[in-house]
């Protein structure tokens, strides 16, 4: 009897030490695949931080995301008289900058040479279209002052304390340094590590000392919204694409839902000459891409749909929102998505509603559509999605001025913005993931919609 | 008066209530559907007049040599995508299938890449398939620790083997992939391997950093493959998009998991059906119309890709990477040279006609032939 009650219990931790490494081998299995999967993103995320995301090799230290940096940039903006978080360097104001050198054996120890570079903003086309002072004509720098010497091994280490004033009555926005040291010298430290080094290590470059630690962090985030001017009302352009993509999804989703209620409820419950018809025909063109009838839609849009928007004093819808929403005020998937969702409510209400003598637009509005409120949720997500996202209809009836672009043919053309033989990769990853958080954020709060959307949209077929 | 208007308000109800959605769908699906048909039959360059040529523009298209290439580069794109995309989420989904905590932050994780926008991705991965970027450092990183690797999956499986035949000589029932021992082979082989690089017995390769052009280039892969194979960076599309898509089809196969009822694991365990016995006899049957699903949605996105292509844009050798949707834009709106409309709407009817070819041939291949209309 013991034995056998021994034998058990061995069989009974067996199987919970089996449970037990079964839970951990999924966990372990589950997170992988999300390293897979939203890795991407925030590794993508975390470069898009980084003065030069495609340096090599690629790694995950970042110097934007060093609190000894954030202090440094917060040290220096304060100095340079504006906020710590937001920076600037204004009338009078001096800031004082540490910087640490090695100098080897046999290596004279001079003072590096210190300059404040013209530099112009951004890269590429942007470059071109911004002109602007430079706060090098206007700025004072007084001789280099050595601050410390320690002997080390094989070598002097030596700190260097170099000053900066703005004497004149300007204030700017940027101050941009270069240290030039003798060959072999190496840097150590500064109070701001340098966003490049360049020349085999004897030229340390710095941006802006006095950004502050918010745009040090996000420089290019910043730079997105800061190069990009619009030529012909001078706004900046990425605000306003990401104005014009809100503005369009919003009115997009009103127009969807309330039409594809009102199609869906109406192929689901009523009866009508061609509806058969009508149903194969919507499944059909859910299949057939985009590609298939846009040149047709493209010479509708040019000619003012027949010629209609002539009587409301207008032309071509071509480059307008006008043209770009009415071409899409519902699609067939969430036509389809109302009425499956209508044929699956009872009977029961509807009936008795018509038998109190209520009409099929008073069933529809009082009765239905308070009822499809969950379907009404998942599409208003889903189409938000999809017209937030869209690329194809926007690229072909959008083409100038580029106020009109929407978010992600902005996104496009910064390959343009940003090319100069290679990309700056800097701005075009901020870029994108700024444009990605609206749907990000709306995803994580909604996240049940969106999964029932896919289920949804996965009836189609 | 009264009655008669009501009903007149009753019977004209359906088409008051479907004109909204049909003003769209009669100008922008029908009629643009027609235009494209007779404009297929036309050399029209969207200035003069429309001629008819009769069926021109679809002999034309055969010989040219772009348009082949568009072709078969979409075809091989939606073969090899749909099939491999299906698999991953069938996999994902069985493995996504447990009752653990926690497991709504994965789904939250795993469906990030369906939700952002085409563009945003794409950026991101063109970002990483540079010549310098990160996956080819991920490569680089491989093939250094690759002896490494090597001498850990090695003592991983020795280790495992040793432990499950002594316990099968001992005459205890024990499957070879029983998980507890895993986690001890895990451990052990770990400890070794990091001891013995620790003594410098293994140590890393010397390799030149990986220098595999994905995008700009014409070489097709994989080499041994020869009129089979495909241009690289169609691969590096093929990648992206498995990686977007499998996801949105996971939560698919998801919901279809949660329907097949408990009864009959409950009774393949019974008759002593083992775990890939039961995957194989009873889970893929089950889900075979959410297969049928996923499977025409796959060919139906994959035969339309254009962003990617757009996009990447002149980083690639255009024949590397055209496909049929982006050979219609292409030839409709041409930078430099005229719009060739004629031929354009042609290859968009083909591509229409594939796609529908494809969808019929795989609904009767399957013999589903309800989930379209339900």
């Amino acid at each position: 009897m013991k034995i056998q009650q021994n034998h058990t219990s061995d069989i009974n931790l067996k199987i919970k030490r089996r449970r037990w490494t079964n839970v951990g081998a999924i966990y372990l299995i589950l997170l992988l695949f999300s390293v897979l999967f939203m890795g991407t993103f925030l590794f993508g995320a975390l470069s898009s931080l980084k003065d030069d995301p495609s340096s090599w090799p690629p790694t995950l230290k970042t110097e934007q995301l060093s609190p000894k940096n954030w202090i440094g940039a917060y040290i220096l903006a304060r100095q340079g008289g504006g906020g710590g978080f937001f920076g600037e360097l204004k009338s009078g104001h001096e800031v004082s900058f540490q910087v640490t050198y090695k100098y080897p054996m046999g290596i004279k120890i001079v003072p590096p040479q210190v300059i404040v570079p013209k530099r112009f903003k951004g890269s590429g086309r942007a470059a071109l279209e911004l002109d602007r002072e430079f706060v090098a004509d206007f700025v004072k720098i007084i001789p280099v002052e050595e601050i410390g010497r320690i002997s080390v091994r094989d070598g002097n280490q030596v700190s260097y304390k170099i000053d900066i004033i703005n004497p004149s009555q300007k204030d700017f926005d940027e101050l941009p340094l270069d240290l030039l040291v003798p060959y072999k010298v190496d840097f150590l430290s500064a109070t701001l590590s340098p966003n490049r080094i360049e020349r085999l290590g004897r030229v340390q470059s710095w941006n802006n000392l006095v950004s502050g630690v918010i745009p040090y962090i996000f420089h290019n985030h910043f730079r997105v919204f800061n190069e990009n001017y619009s030529r012909t009302t001078g706004r900046r352009l990425f605000t306003t694409w990401i104005f014009n993509s809100f503005f369009i999804s919003i009115i997009k989703v009103l127009t969807t839902l309330m039409f594809a209620s009102m199609a869906g409820y109406a192929l689901a419950r009523l009866k009508f000459y061609g509806k058969n018809y009508l149903f194969v025909l919507i499944l059909f063109s859910m299949m057939i891409p985009g590609q298939v009838t846009f040149i047709s839609n493209y010479l509708v849009l040019r000619d003012g749909i027949f010629g209609l928007t002539k009587l409301f004093g207008g032309g071509s819808l071509l480059n307008t929102f006008t043209g770009l929403i009415i071409s899409g005020l519902v699609g067939a998937s969430a036509v389809f998505i109302m009425k499956q969702f209508f044929e699956g409510l009872p009977k029961e209400m509807e009936e008795s509603a018509r038998i109190d003598g209520a009409s099929t637009y008073q069933i529809f509005s009082k009765i239905m559509l308070p009822l499809a409120k969950p379907a009404l949720g998942a599409l208003t997500i889903l189409t938000f999605q999809g017209v937030w996202n869209e690329f194809f209809w926007p690229l072909v009836i959008i083409t100038s001025p580029m106020d009109k672009f929407t978010l992600t043919i902005g996104l496009l053309s910064f390959k343009d913005t940003y090319a100069s033989g290679t990309f700056d990769w800097g701005p075009i990853l901020a870029g994108a993931i700024i444009s990605a958080l609206p749907i990000i954020i709306l995803f994580i709060v909604f996240q049940r919609y969106f999964v029932e959307g896919a289920s949804f949209s996965g009836i189609k077929g | 008066m009264e009655n008669r208007w009501s009903s007149l308000k009753e019977k004209t109800a359906p088409y008051v209530l479907l004109s909204p959605f049909l003003f769209g769908f009669i100008i922008f699906f029908s009629y643009a559907f027609i235009r494209s048909l007779y404009f297929s039959f036309t050399d029209y360059d969207l200035f003069s007049v429309p001629n008819w040529v009769g069926i021109n523009n679809y002999i034309n298209l055969f010989k040219e040599r772009l348009f082949t290439t568009a072709l078969k580069n979409s075809l091989t794109f939606a073969i090899i995508v749909t099939t491999l995309q299906t698999i991953f989420a069938l996999l994902l989904a069985v493995a996504m299938n447990q009752k653990i905590k926690g497991i709504r932050f994965f789904r939250t994780a795993y469906y990030m890449p369906s939700v952002t926008s085409s563009i945003v991705i794409t950026l991101i991965f063109m970002w990483m398939f540079q010549r310098r970027g990160v996956i080819n450092y991920l490569l680089t990183l491989l093939r250094q620790h690759g002896l490494t690797i090597g001498v850990f999956l090695t003592l991983l499986t020795g280790i495992q083997l040793l432990l499950v035949v002594t316990e099968k000589i001992r005459g205890r029932p024990v499957e070879y992939l029983e998980p507890s021992y895993i986690v001890i082979s895990i451990i052990f082989a770990f400890i070794v391997t990091y001891v013995l690089k620790d003594f410098g017995i293994i140590k890393l390769a010397e390799v030149k950093a990986v220098d595999i052009f994905w995008l700009n280039t014409r070489e097709k892969v994989p080499s041994w493959a020869g009129p089979l194979a495909f241009p690289r960076p169609l691969g590096a599309i093929m990648i992206l998009n498995i990686w977007t898509t499998v996801p949105t089809f996971m939560i698919l196969y998801l919901a279809g998991l949660q329907g097949i009822p408990k009864v009959l694991y409950e009774a393949a365990e019974v008759d002593g059906a083992k775990g890939w016995q039961k995957f194989w006899y009873i889970t893929i049957p089950q889900l075979k119309h959410i297969t049928f699903l996923v499977v025409t949605l796959g060919l139906i996105g994959t035969l339309q890709m254009f962003d990617q292509v757009k996009i990447i844009g002149s980083q690639a050798p255009l024949e590397s990477t055209i496909t049929l949707a982006y050979y219609v834009y292409d030839s409709a709106f041409p930078g430099a040279s005229a719009p060739k409309v004629g031929m354009a709407s042609a290859a968009a009817v083909i591509l229409a006609l594939l796609t529908l070819t494809i969808v019929l041939i795989q609904k009767k291949f399957s013999g589903e032939g309800r989930d379209l209309r339900d």
